[in-house]
């Protein structure tokens, strides 16, 4: 028996109303228009709206066949307001075609009724007052079983004004607890439990044992079973990951995580299973371990290419180097493997900062090659004694390093580094911490890097350091 | 009658050779700017595919600079060609530093290794890594078998190790060892330098190299210069093409150079 599934406004009007015979309907309208409904697809339409309406609040939940509910709670002032809200959200879906009502209320319950039976597209309930506002709708707006909404209506009680005036418990006695649960979770007394939507990571895999495992050569063909498993996955999608965590549950509940980082995104399970084999020493596995899980994240696309190791033509740089820089970093620690980017500063122990190896070069940055830099500069400058140099202002003509005494034959500068006055607030700077360097080189030929610190006073002795030695 | 000597010299180098290389195909080898230091290789050249050792002595033991400086403009060439990774000890090797003496620091991989082994280890991942070309190494000493290990690595792709002996915090060293595995081995001390005429100051960087141990090879010493570090020229290597980044001043035989120079300053 075929029946009307939903009717427009003109149809209401003309008389036809959902659950008709359709056969009755024909008759009734001649010009009657009907379509196939299509139920599935109207769930997939709402699911897709549930998605779309996360805009608004992270909270969705579903209310099939045709409605959703969503908590603003704290969200409402991003739009301005709860009514600038709901105003935005039947303008965004009225410009695609979808008619909506929308109610706005302390409670998923009073919302609901609102929503369906109020009067008005757009009602906003006052906090607090949803008794007055849900005093006229009828007992059906409270989404109770059929039996106790038909018996309320025989009953004579036609507005949920008269519900909400009977005492408690001879209503719970006659129209079962359902319904008093359902009043109370209307008028805020209790709290009701909404299924929120939230999209799922499906990058995971899981893989269980029939037999705890504890052995090492277990955990490592079980990393790598799994890895493969996680890793078809995301060749389906086309996706690689950079970041992995691999999980051991144990009998007695507890879980181990270990986790791996890569330079680029990658999708290949030897590659992985192998940048976890040696933390998987440290895995305590106690009474044993029975079920073992991966999850990825920071998934990016990556392109479907085949890397062979003996082709010299196809691999880039980044496929080359990529695997040694992970299995450095994951064995050593991420900060002890870079590369040298240039910095601009004039102090030279500013003038370098370290950059992952792998990344791309700053667009704009050069080294400073106008003065000459020592190939390796010491963290602390190291100080110096027994210097002698002819006035204040001429490079040392010996000077004492390590116990050693170095007579200087040449040497070249100064070149004056001071304060970068336009780092720092300009009550700090100070025009007298400057550092003099010059370039000298001793009787056997080896350069040095030292300078003076501070301005020539009359009466104290200059300090001399060593900062880097030249090649 | 020259001639029927020349000729069996040269198959006698061969046969050395290829008992050197255990059969394998001719190796390259890499111009070191002069054909009188060329001629001490077999190949005509620092052969690459393998490692080469570079020790000082004194102040070097410790801070091993001049070695490192000549080991990076020898290898500029190489670096330029494929990556570059550099293994050290104690973190103060200053990038700028090395972009002055004509090697590309902006591409060069630094990795920081917490003791000997692992420096070793890391050198060996490194020279067995497709793509790398050069790979030097800041360690105290390798023996034999680590060596031997290096040497495999190289050879999986034809990458070239340099090992700079350093001694990065002081203290006594351990003893010498005996053999070594090195293609060749290097000793490098810094020489007073020669500013050109009319210029004040210093000169181009300038070491006294001696070349103590090579397969195949004839050892020699020679004094060397880098003349393009520390300008614009020596970053624009590729440009002037035909200029290798070192230049031989001259030849050392037993006696040392005396320096008698006087003393000049410059502010």
């Amino acid at each position: 028996m075929r029946q009307l599934h939903a009717v427009n406004t003109p149809g209401r009007l003309a008389g036809l109303f959902v659950g008709q015979k359709a056969t009755d309907a024909m008759a009734l309208v001649p010009e009657l228009v009907t379509a196939e409904a299509e139920p599935e697809a109207d769930a997939q339409a709402l699911t897709e709206l549930a998605d779309w309406c996360v805009r608004f609040s992270p909270a969705v939940a579903l209310d099939p066949p045709d409605s959703l509910f969503l908590d603003v709670t704290g969200v409402a002032h991003l739009w301005g307001g709860e009514a600038a809200l709901a105003g935005d959200l039947r303008a965004r879906l009225g410009a695609n075609g979808l008619p909506v009502r929308v109610a706005v209320a302390d409670t998923p319950g009073a919302a609901w009724a609102l929503a369906h039976q109020g009067e008005g597209c757009e009602i906003i309930v006052p906090p607090g007052e949803q008794i007055a506002w849900m005093a006229r709708l009828r007992p059906s707006a409270l989404r109770l079983e059929p039996q106790a909404a038909a018996q309320i209506e025989r009953l004579g009680l036609k507005m949920l004004a008269q519900l909400f005036a009977l005492p408690r418990a001879p209503l719970a006695r006659r129209f079962g607890a359902d319904a008093l649960t359902r009043i109370d979770e209307a008028l805020g007394r209790s709290k009701a439990a909404l299924t929120f939507r939230r999209p799922p990571n499906p990058w995971f895999a899981r893989l269980a044992f029939a037999e705890p495992i504890s052995q090492l050569e277990d955990l490592q063909r079980v990393s790598h079973d799994v890895a493969a498993r996680l890793c078809a996955r995301l060749d389906q999608e086309g996706q690689g990951a950079r970041r992995f965590e691999l999980a051991f549950h144990r009998l007695d509940g507890k879980a181990h995580a270990l986790n791996i980082g890569l330079a680029l995104a990658a999708r290949d399970p030897a590659r992985i299973a192998r940048l976890f084999a040696p933390k998987l020493e440290t895995v305590d596995p106690g009474f044993g371990i029975e079920v073992v899980t991966l999850a990825a994240s920071a998934v990016e696309p990556t392109a479907g290419r085949q890397i062979r190791l003996d082709s010299l033509l196809d691999a880039g740089r980044e496929d080359a180097l990529a695997p040694l820089i992970d299995r450095l970093a994951n064995r050593l620690g991420e900060e002890r493997v870079w590369k040298t980017v240039p910095v601009e500063s004039h102090v030279p122990e500013r003038s370098t900062a370290h950059a992952p190896p792998l990344s791309p070069p700053p667009p704009a940055a050069r080294w400073d090659l106008g003065t000459p830099r020592p190939l390796r500069l010491f963290r602390k400058p190291e100080p110096l004694e027994g210097v002698i140099s002819l006035i204040p202002d001429d490079p040392p003509r010996q000077f004492e390093w390590r116990r050693r005494l170095h007579r200087i034959r040449r040497a070249e500068g100064p070149e004056r580094i001071g304060d970068e006055w336009w780092r720092i607030d300009i009550e700090d700077v100070r025009t007298d911490r400057v550092r003099d360097y010059y370039r000298v080189e001793d009787q056997d030929g080896a350069r040095f890097w030292v300078f003076r610190e501070g301005l020539y006073a009359p009466g104290e002795p200059a300090r001399w350091f060593l900062h880097g030695l030249f090649g | 009658m020259s001639g029927f000597r020349a000729r069996e010299l040269e198959a006698l180098k061969a046969k050395i050779a290829a008992l050197e290389t255990g059969g394998r195909e001719e190796s390259e080898s890499m111009s070191l700017g002069d054909p009188r230091l060329d001629d001490r290789f077999l190949n005509r050249g620092l052969p690459l595919g393998h490692w080469h050792e570079f020790s000082g002595e004194g102040l070097e033991v410790e801070t091993g600079i001049s070695a490192a400086a000549f080991a990076a403009c020898l290898a500029a060439p190489l670096a330029r060609r494929g990556e570059a990774v550099w293994v050290l000890r104690r973190d103060d090797l200053f990038a700028p530093g090395l972009a002055g003496l004509g090697f590309p620091a902006e591409r060069l991989i630094q990795v920081c290794a917490r003791d000997e082994a692992e420096a070793l280890a890391v050198t060996e991942d490194a020279l067995a890594t497709q793509g790398v070309a050069a790979v030097f190494t800041e360690v105290e000493t390798v023996d034999l078998t680590a060596g031997r290990r290096l040497q495999l690595a190289c050879e999986r792709r034809g990458a070239t190790g340099f090992v700079i002996r350093r001694r990065p915090y002081g203290g006594t060293g351990r003893k010498e060892t005996a053999g070594s595995a090195a293609a060749t081995r290097w000793r490098i001390a810094p020489a007073p330098s020669e500013p050109g005429p009319g210029e004040f100051g210093l000169g181009p960087p300038r070491w006294e190299v001696r070349l103590d141990r090579c397969r195949g090879g004839r050892p020699g010493a020679w004094l060397m210069e880098a003349p393009n570090a520390y300008g614009e020229a020596a970053y624009t290597y590729e440009v002037n093409d035909g200029t290798h980044p070192l230049r031989l001043v001259a030849e050392l035989g037993d006696r040392q150079l005396a320096s008698a120079q006087p003393l000049r300053l410059s502010a």
